[in-house]
């Protein structure tokens, strides 16, 4: 609590807050297509591991250039969710949908990581595990969506 | 101006458009699937806007990227109209009254026009993806011009909270 009631005193918190309005309209833009850029090449690797799509082609080439695109999204959205969360940390302090947000994100993070370790043959081996995981891993990110819309609300 | 202003509180105070606006949660749930919606389809369509610019999966087949991705496009918007609807109804008088939303409007109209003549002019040329080869200058600006319309259309939707006058 100290801490947070230092960083909204400090200066970038001021200078994110106070300067400008249209700051922090942009940060919410970037932390929108973030979001995109995250759930839109994730959902393309559910497809493709649950076999809906493109079927024909390597799953490892459509599982490592998805990931990239997604990891840039997530890059995104991290960076200016942070620089929200400094721009105004007692709005947030005490705020049950942030905290379950927080709590969500955390998992996803933990669930997404994962999907690095995976290797072709395994995949191939155990397609089912595969499956269950990356449909966790979407489920995990649409629920932190959820919680993070509630957030300007409760 | 003023009998769209009596339009749009029609609608607010219609059954549907009261129950958003007073339920308590009714509003940052409808939100979230919209932005859940808006995910599906314009993260899809970026992907598959991205492969025609040659920047993603360039080794995957345009036809069966767009062919096999589009009822899923097309399932994500679904979902973004019936939500976005249902938002309208619960604030129109504020939306409208906020400069940003013709532009959205706009933005989307022209975003519709474009994907509707990619899909039933450009796409149905038999030499409209070609493989192995730069793809013909029409699709890669069609594409170029998909990605930049929905980036404008998202912008302007996400301003609308915070530009809410004219004035």
């Amino acid at each position: 609590m100290e801490f947070l009631l230092w960083l909204q005193a400090s200066q970038l918190s001021h200078v994110i807050a106070k300067a400008n309005h249209m700051l922090v309209a942009s940060l919410q833009i970037v932390h929108v297509f973030g979001l995109i850029l995250l759930l839109g090449p994730l959902l393309l690797i559910n497809l493709r591991v649950l076999g809906l799509v493109l079927r024909e082609q390597p799953l490892e080439d459509i599982v490592g250039q998805s990931l990239k695109l997604a990891s840039l999204g997530l890059a995104l959205s991290v960076t200016s969710g942070a620089f929200m969360f400094v721009s105004a940390p007692l709005h947030y302090y005490a705020n049950w949908a942030f905290d379950t947000k927080m709590a969500l994100l955390l998992a996803a993070l933990v669930v997404y990581a994962l999907i690095f370790a995976w290797r072709p043959a395994q995949v191939r081996a155990h397609i089912a595990l595969a499956r269950i995981h990356i449909l966790m891993s979407l489920t995990l990110w649409i629920m932190v969506c959820m919680a993070g819309r509630a957030i300007g609300f409760v | 101006m003023d009998s769209l202003m009596t339009i749009a509180e029609t609608l607010e105070q219609s059954a549907v458009g009261l129950a958003i606006a007073e339920g308590r949660y009714a509003f940052p749930l409808i939100e979230g699937i919209h932005l859940i919606g808006l995910s599906v389809a314009v993260g899809l369509i970026f992907l598959i806007d991205l492969r025609l610019l040659g920047v993603f999966l360039p080794a995957v087949p345009v036809r069966a990227l767009h062919r096999q991705l589009q009822p899923y496009v097309f399932g994500g918007f679904g979902i973004i109209i019936v939500a976005g609807v249902l938002l309208f109804l619960s604030e129109a008088s504020t939306v409208i009254a906020s400069p940003p939303w013709p532009f959205k409007a706009f933005f989307f109209l022209v975003a519709t026009v474009n994907a509707l003549y990619f899909e039933f002019v450009i796409a149905r040329r038999p030499a409209a993806f070609p493989e192995g080869v730069p793809l013909p200058k029409t699709v890669r600006y069609a594409a170029f011009a998909s990605l930049s319309l929905w980036v404008l259309v998202i912008v302007c939707g996400r301003l609308i909270p915070y530009i809410p006058h004219w004035t």
